[in-house]
Formats: structure tokens, sequence, C-alpha cells
């Protein structure tokens, strides 16, 4: 009977479907068959036959029951396990012969698969899922910009006064609660020691949706006034400080000289504000004082009620932001904008693109191994034609011979995922270790996960059915009988096949120049941000933060009273240059402010940067001065009101002027703690320029102010030493501790150090592993190009040998060779260019200013290097083919 | 045994009679059906009658034909299968080929005669 082609579509559902059923039915077919030969057997008996003659008769007449077994399993299923297992020993005892195969094959699909598996666990860690609280999606936070001023004129801390308003009259958010900085300074026996602290408004815990790993999270009861102090602390911190001890839970700890209880530690992935110490506090209405007396200020976040989008959300934030505006107009740009932002966006920011930058190499590096792996198995199957015909004759379907290949192409991809998942593991670590820190959320923990294996198995399935597909396609496409014909070693042979081969050669040199001009971009952007000029000289500077107990330094002079002798104290240590107290750390300014100048009428706000400083803060920096002179020591210690600005300032505001002389409104000094009244102050220098925002943002105008004018302000201590910054560490405390035992010292570095690890990390992890990929790409394409040309060469062994016995000599065989295979590298090149210069887009977001994606230094500098290696790659398979002996090649024939 | 002078079953028409079994005599078991084609064929062919149940697993699988557990006369449990619509469609088609085909064989070894 005639099966059409649906008719073979039918019988594949059964058969699908039969794979799925129950395998109860085998057993009901055993008894349909016993049934009928009993039928047969009483019949015969009926007949007159004695019951083993029936027995006997019965079964001839039925046939064999185990073919029909058989028969039955191949209808119902798409492969039996008896030719599944006889595949797969074949194929184990085919690959066992060719070892340089598997374990290049291996190797390659391994490289590719953890190299990719690695990367993506660090990308569902940080970007996907990286905060374990309830519905972290619709966790946003406010923030306001400044029309006029663009990116840098924002603002995300908000006032006591503010936080109400928008927790208690905005109509898009669940909840709102509120985090806001609190150094804490935290005595035991042997000293004071410093906890990045946090302040939190009620709610908090509700909010996140976390209870406490031990003891209790905060209570409602827990932030009114009266209530027993308590506070709760993180996991990391308790690791780290206590070793885990579950004995101090319950324990009273003196916080900033208040005695508080231990009431809870939180499990280990909360990581909210990535405070050490978490303290209730309720922020009431009103001018409220916040860390080292800076007025308080608050970070807001919010839950969006389910269906409210970000756009409504800053809808309603802004008609309340409008009516704050009213009350408070000191506080808000003339013409301002709100946006709502995930919670994710705190940290990752441009970490993000990063990731992903580096995802898309890796891909790239696992299409090369595939595209490796393809070619091996292209010219493995070409040189099995003869086996595969063979088979093919004696009545192997063509479904059998691509099923041997696909087993062949899995058994490989597991083997290459078993080696994946170990260099995943070890590349994890290695990618950990040499993450940016400050770039991806505290909640993030990242380790190989169930998601990013079951990324491994998709991509090395994938990979499997891909390159064993190739050949496999390409058996069955052919006629088999030729093989047969050809003695597959002729003249001819090899070539009509290579051009399948070439191709893969030719994208996967392509796809290798477009990582390494990747890798080379990368690290261009990156010496180029290393050359950037800060205007003050990093080096041999150590530097600490300084955290003074509150309750006894709240005036200018408590504050002068420990500054003067530890400053003298220091100076006069062995080694050291000069010492200063500033209010911030470079590259970074001091608060902002608003300013007037006298004389100046303006419409815009006019803002600048203040720092407190000492008279020595220019020298240890070796800031030079455009004009005018320094504070002298005077003028500190008698607290006068004179600044010095920066170039910027005058550039801004005094163009064509001369500053000095001229008197600066600093406003921002009145809203402190300990305020200054009538803020004004006589310009007496200008200084240099200094990167005050980071290296990216451009240079703001800034003020600096003799430290000794408010006690209020954070206090930093730089010292320019003549040997290793760090090395003053031990003799810098003790002078601290000489001057006041109840101060810590926050974050010592040398000043280098911090800058670097602050503002090149993340560069330097992305030009690191882009580098490392490059290079791995530059190995494997080697490989490729060899495997493929050395294949070649072996198969025109007696091409080679024929001319070279009708007189060609040796050197035009090996420039034969090489031609031919650098032609593939040059095309791979060529398009590899055409692809960078197109996606250069993509990658120009990465890259420092200065440095564009078409850099001719790097595109011509990894071009020479790639064509250079594909031509040393040539050059073995072709020196083995000039070697090759004319009579031995010709005695195959 | 006198097997050497019975014919192979050809390949694929065992379907068709087991097929056009059915649609002649309604639900039958397996035995049944092997029974009827050695009957209709007169012991002229050489039938494994296991091969009845290989074939009609291929006609189950085109839904030509179902199958349902039941009890046979003598009281066993049997499974017994009957033709569908489709089964029917499929044999008429069937039928009407191999009439055609086997008109132009038999024309054919008839000239083959006269030559």
């Amino acid at each position: 009977m005639a099966y059409g082609r649906i008719s073979r579509l039918r019988a594949l559902a059964a058969r699908v479907l039969g794979l799925l059923g129950p395998r109860k039915s085998d057993n009901d077919f055993d008894e349909e068959l016993q049934t009928h030969l009993q039928l047969l057997v009483d019949r015969f008996v009926a007949q007159g036959m004695s019951r083993e003659d029936a027995a006997a008769a019965a079964r001839r007449q039925f046939g064999n029951t185990t073919l029909l077994q058989e028969d039955r399993r191949e209808l119902r299923t798409l492969v039996s396990v008896e030719d599944l297992g006889r595949d797969l020993r074949y194929t184990l005892r085919s690959l066992g012969r060719s070892r340089a195969f598997v374990a290049v094959a291996i190797a390659t699909l391994g490289l590719g698969i953890g190299a990719s598996t690695a990367i993506f666990s660090v990308i569902d860690n940080v970007l996907l899922e990286p905060f374990p609280y309830k519905d972290p999606g619709r966790m946003v936070f406010l923030r306001i910009h400044d029309a006029a001023r663009g990116e840098e004129g924002e603002r995300q801390g908000y006032t006591s006064n503010e936080f109400l308003e928008f927790a208690g009259q905005n109509h898009v958010f669940d909840g709102v609660i509120a985090a806001s900085d609190d150094l804490v300074l935290y005595k035991h026996g042997e000293g004071v020691e410093l906890l990045y602290g946090a302040d939190v408004t009620p709610g908090t815990f509700e909010f996140f949706g976390m209870p406490a790993l031990y003891g209790r999270v905060m209570r409602p009861a827990d932030y009114q006034p009266g209530a027993p102090p308590v506070f709760v602390m993180r996991h990391k911190t308790w690791m780290e400080r206590f070793n885990g001890d579950p004995g101090v839970l319950n324990k009273t700890f003196v916080l900033n000289g208040t005695a508080r209880t231990l009431i809870g530690i939180m499990p280990p992935r909360f990581g909210w504000y990535e405070a050490d110490v978490l303290i209730p506090e309720m922020p009431v209405p009103g001018v409220s004082t916040g860390f080292a007396g800076l007025p308080a200020r608050w970070f807001l976040l919010g839950r969006l009620k389910r269906g409210v989008s970000k756009a409504q959300a800053a809808a309603d934030a802004t008609v309340i932001a409008n009516h704050l505006a009213k009350i408070n107009p000191q506080d808000y740009p003339a013409h301002f904008q709100v946006f709502v932002k995930m919670l994710g966006d705190t940290v990752i920011g441009r970490f993000e693109s990063t990731l992903y930058t580096i995802l898309a190499a890796v891909g790239m590096l696992l299409l090369i191994g595939c595209g490796n792996v393809a070619n091996l198995m292209l010219a493995r199957a070409t040189s099995r034609e003869k086996e595969f015909a063979l088979r093919a004759v004696l009545g192997a379907g063509r479904a059998r011979l691509v099923r041997l290949l696909l087993i062949e192409s899995l058994v490989l991809a597991i083997g290459g995922t078993a080696l994946g998942v170990l260099i995943a593991w070890g590349g994890l670590k290695l990618i950990v270790a040499a993450m940016p820190q400050n770039f991806i959320p505290a909640e993030s923990v990242i380790e190989l996960n169930a998601p990013a294996m079951a990324f491994t198995l998709v991509v090395a399935v994938l990979t499997a059915v891909i390159f064993g597909l190739a050949p496999a396609l390409q058996i069955a496409r052919r006629d088999l009988n030729d093989p047969l014909r050809d003695s597959g070693k002729g003249v001819v042979g090899g070539f009509r096949s290579g051009r399948m081969r070439d191709t893969v050669v030719v994208m996967e040199v392509a796809v290798s120049l477009t990582l390494l001009i990747g890798a080379g971009l990368l690290m261009r952007s990156f010496v180029a941000l290393r050359e950037v000029h800060l205007g003050l000289q990093a080096d041999h500077v150590f530097q600490t933060q300084l955290r003074l107990p509150e309750d006894r330094y709240k005036t200018a002079a408590q504050v002068r009273g420990f500054f003067q002798p530890l400053l003298a104290r220091v100076k006069a240590l062995p080694g050291v240059v000069d010492a200063t107290e500033s209010g911030a750390l470079p590259p970074y300014g001091g608060m902002d402010t608003k300013i007037e100048i006298s004389g100046k009428s303006h419409e815009s706000e006019w803002h600048a940067l203040l720092q407190q400083v000492s008279e020595g803060y220019f020298r240890v920096l070796r800031i030079p001065f455009t004009g005018g002179r320094a504070f002298s020591e005077s003028e500190i210690n008698d607290a006068r009101k004179v600044a010095v600005v920066n170039e910027t300032f005058v550039s801004t505001y005094l163009r064509g002027e001369n500053p000095i002389g001229r008197r600066v409104q600093l406003a921002g000094l009145e809203n402190l703690a300990d305020p200054v009244r009538e803020p004004w102050f006589e310009i007496v220098g200008v200084a240099a320029d200094v990167t005050n925002q980071g290296l990216e943002a451009p240079i703001e105008p800034e003020a600096w102010v003799p430290y000794t004018v408010t006690g209020s302000g954070a206090q930093v201590l730089m010292v320019r030493s003549q040997q290793t910054p760090m090395a003053l560490m031990n003799d810098v405390r003790q002078a601290v501790w000489a001057t006041d035992s109840g101060v810590a010292l926050a974050f010592p570095s040398a000043l280098e150090d911090r800058i670097s690890q602050r503002l090149y990390a993340s560069p330097r992890f992305a030009f690191l592993l882009m580098t490392i990929l490059g290079c791995l790409g530059l190995i494997l394409v080697t490989v490729g190009v060899y495997s493929v040309l050395a294949y070649a060469t072996t198969r025109k062994t007696q091409e080679i040998g024929i001319r070279l016995a009708l007189g060609a000599e040796r050197g035009d065989v090996l420039r034969w060779v090489i031609r031919a295979g650098l032609r593939l590298v040059t095309a791979g090149a060529a398009i590899g260019l055409l692809v960078s210069l197109l996606l250069g887009r993509a990658i120009e977001a990465e890259l420092w200013r200065g440095v564009k994606p078409y850099d001719p230094a790097t595109l011509a500098g990894t071009t020479l290097l790639l064509v250079a290696t594909g031509a040393l790659a040539c050059w073995i398979p072709a020196r083995r083919a000039a070697r090759v002996d004319p009579m031995t090649a010709l005695r195959y024939e | 045994m006198t097997d050497a002078k019975k014919s192979e079953v050809l390949q694929g028409t065992l379907d068709l009679m087991i097929l056009k079994t059915l649609h002649a005599l309604g639900p039958q078991h397996g035995f049944g059906i092997a029974r009827r084609i050695e009957q209709v064929s007169r012991d002229v062919l050489q039938l494994n009658e296991g091969t009845v149940y290989t074939s009609l697993l291929r006609l189950l699988q085109q839904k030509w034909i179902a199958a349902e557990w039941g009890t046979s006369d003598n009281n066993r449990k049997a499974k017994y299968y009957s033709i569908t619509a489709r089964g029917e469609k499929q044999l008429a088609v069937e039928t009407e080929n191999w009439e055609r085909i086997s008109g132009v064989v038999g024309r054919v070894l008839q000239l083959e005669e006269e030559k």
C-alpha cells in the first residue's frame, strides 16, 4: 500500500507520542500475541495433533515473536535502544582512535561554553535577579533634575519634610521608605571602630519583606520617641567583625555615644543601603541634622502600586515636588524634572553595558569555537565518505547515517559541556576577584546557578546540532556511490566540499578580528583614561577620613582644637613632607552651594562646589596657582573669611575681570548644623583646575575656604610623604589617637590607589576580560586556519607530488599553500574590519572620550596581529607540504 | 511442509487485505483476521501470522483502523479492530489503485506470452 507524505507525518506523530505514552502497551501487545498463539495451538489440537506438535506448528505458522516485538518497537519509537547503544559504542570507539581531534574539539567547545556560562552567571546574578526582595521590579527612587544644568544638576537626597510629603501625599506608591547616611563610631574595649550605618524609616523591613536570620527586625514601636534604642546588623558585618558569633545578639553596643541593643542579624543577601548597621529613625517635620552636622538627606525608595507605570509615578511626584518648590523655593531649581529610576539603577549604571559588551564578545568566542568544531567535523566527515558510502550500500538508511553523526556531535558536546562547567567554575572565581567593587548591587551573590546551567545545556545542545548538522546534511545530500568510485585522494579530490570549510574559516577570522578590535579599543581607552590629567599629583599621598565623636565636636573651635595639634604632630613625623585637613577627596570637590558675587547680577542660579581646607592643601596635592596666593597659616587659625577659587570659577562667573579682592557669598554655609553667618568671602587666590566631578564629567566652578569657619562637614586628613604612603599608616594612627583616642580612621589608603579603584576598576575589568577573550579567539582561529590548511594539503599530497615530479620548486609549493591560506585570512580580515566599523557605535559608549571606534592605530595593529598569526598557521602545513617526497606521494596511487 | 508452493505476501498488500477484511466482516481480533485471510487465500499465500500485528499497528498509526479491548466467543480477553471512516476512504482509493495496477500488470504479462 502506498504511504504518502502525510501518512509519514502521521506515523511520525504517533511515534513521538509513543515516546511519551505509557509503556504498559508493550505488555498488552505481548498478551495479544500469546492469545493468538494459544488459539492456534487449540485449533491444531482439535485437528488431532499432540500438544507438543501443536505448539511447534503454531510457532511456525505465527513466526518469530522476538522479531515482531522489535518491528513493533521500531514502528512505535524514533530510535530503538539497541541501535542507539550500538551507535554510541561505535562512536566512542571511533573517537577513541582520533584522540587529537577529540582533544581539540572538546577544548574548543569547553572554552566557548565555559566562558559563556561564566559571563551569563554574572549577568544573571548582577543584572537580571540581583535583589532578593519582594517585588524588586516595582521598587523605584526619585531624582530631581535641573532642566537648565543637565546631568550634574541632579538631586536624590531629600529633607525630612520632603520625605513626609512624598510619603503622605502620593497616589502611586504602596509604600515609601527612606534611608540616610550615618557613620557610626562603635566603642569597644580596645578603642574605636567605624561602621557604615544607615538611619532607616518606619516600615523599612516590611517594605523589603525579609525576616531576620537571627533575632528580629524592627517593629513600629522601635521608632517611637522614648523607645529603648535598638539596631539591626548586616550578615557580612556580623561575619567579618564578630566571626558570626551568635552571642552578640541582644548585647548592648555604644554607637555614636548611645547604648543600643542588637536585636537582629539579617540574612546574607540583605544589603539595603550597603549599611553595616541599621538604626531606626522617625523623620519629623522641620530641619534636622544628619551626619557630620550637614543637613539630613534622605534617599527615598517607593514601591509602585500594581499597574502604575514609571511615567504615571513621575507625573504624580511632579505635582508634589511643585508644591514643595513653592514652600521652599531655595531647594528647587527654576525649571526641573522628576525622574523615576529603578532600584537597580542605583549601582549598576554604566557597568550594565560593559557586561553586555562582554557577553557579546563571549558569544563571538563561542561562534568561533563552533566554527572550529564544525570544520573539524567536516574534514573528518569528508575523509570518512567511503566508510559512509559503504554503510549506505550495505543498507544503512540516510537517517541512520545522520543519526550517527549527530550522536558523535552530542558526545563531543557533552564532553565540551563537562569541561565548560569546570572552566566556568574557575573563570567565575577569577571574574569575581577582578570585578570592580561598588559597581554591582550589594545583594547580588555571583555563583553558578540553575539558570546559568540551563543556559549551558541549551548552548551545548545547539552547538551539537549546529556543527553536527553541517556535515550530516552534506553526507545526506550527496550521491553515496560517488565516493566509492573516487579514490578520494586524487588531484580533484577535496575541492568539492572545500568551499564550506573555507566559508567557515573566513567567518571565524572575521569574528576574531571583530573581537580583537574590540579588545584593542578598550585597551586604548583604558590607557587614555590613565593619562587624564587630574590637575594634582596623587602619588605619595596618604589619606584617611576621620570621624570625630559628635557630642564633643560641634563647633568650629572644637574641631580646630583637634586638628591644630594633629597636623603639627603628623608634620613632625619622619618622612612626612606636609599634611592638611580637607572636606573632600579628589577627584571630587566638596558640597554644592549657591553663590552670589558682589557687583554681579544674574538671572539663573549660580552654583559652585565648596571645600573646607587647611593651608597645606594646595602644597600636599601640588596644585599650582595662576593668580593671587594660598591661605596663610594665620588666616586659617583666625578663621578669616577668605576664599581661593579655581580657574573655571573665574572663567564662568568673572570672565575678563580681576577676581582677586572680589567678594563671594557661599550660601550653603548658612544651612550647616554649625552655620556661618553672613557667609561673604574675599577671593585671595586662583588655583589651577583640578578634576572635581570624577574623571569623565567636566570641571565645575569650585571655592575653598578655611576649615575653621564651621565645625560641620566631613573631615579628611591628607599627608604627603617621601616614601610609600601606606608606610605612614601606623604613625598617623598613633598621632590621631594621641590627640583624641575617641576618633576613628575610616578607609585609610594611598590616594592614588583609591582613585584607581574608584575610577579605573570598571574600564580595567572590561579591557582585561576583552583581552583574554580576544586572545582565546586568536588561538582558536589559529587552530582553525591550521587545521583546514593541514587537512587540505594532506588531501592534495598526490597533486603536490606530481607537481614536484614535473619540476615545481619546493618554494613554489610553499608559496602556493601559504597563498591559499592567506586568501582566506585576508578575506576574513576584510569582512571583520567592515563589521567592526558597523558595530563601532555599539562599543562607542564603552570608550573614553577621545578614543574613536575607528581608531586607525588600533585597527591597523589588530589586523596586522591577526594576519601575522594567520600566516604562521599557514606556514606549518605549507612547510610540511613542501617536504613531500614525490616518490612516496605517487606510490599511493 | 508444502511451503515451497506458497507465494510470499507482497509487501504492502497485507495492509490492504486487512482493511478489506475489516470492511467486509466488521470488528475482528487478530486471530480472526488471520483465519479469514487463510480461508480466502485457500492456502495459496504463505503468511507469518505475526506480521498481521505489525500491519495492524501501521494501520492504527494512520488512524485507518481503531482498536478496543473486548471478550471473544470463548470468553477470552481480545483486542478488536474495526475500520474507521478514514480507513474506508483509504480502502476505496487503494482498491481502485490495485485494480488499475493489477490490470496493467496482467496485460503486460499477456503481451509477454504473445511474443
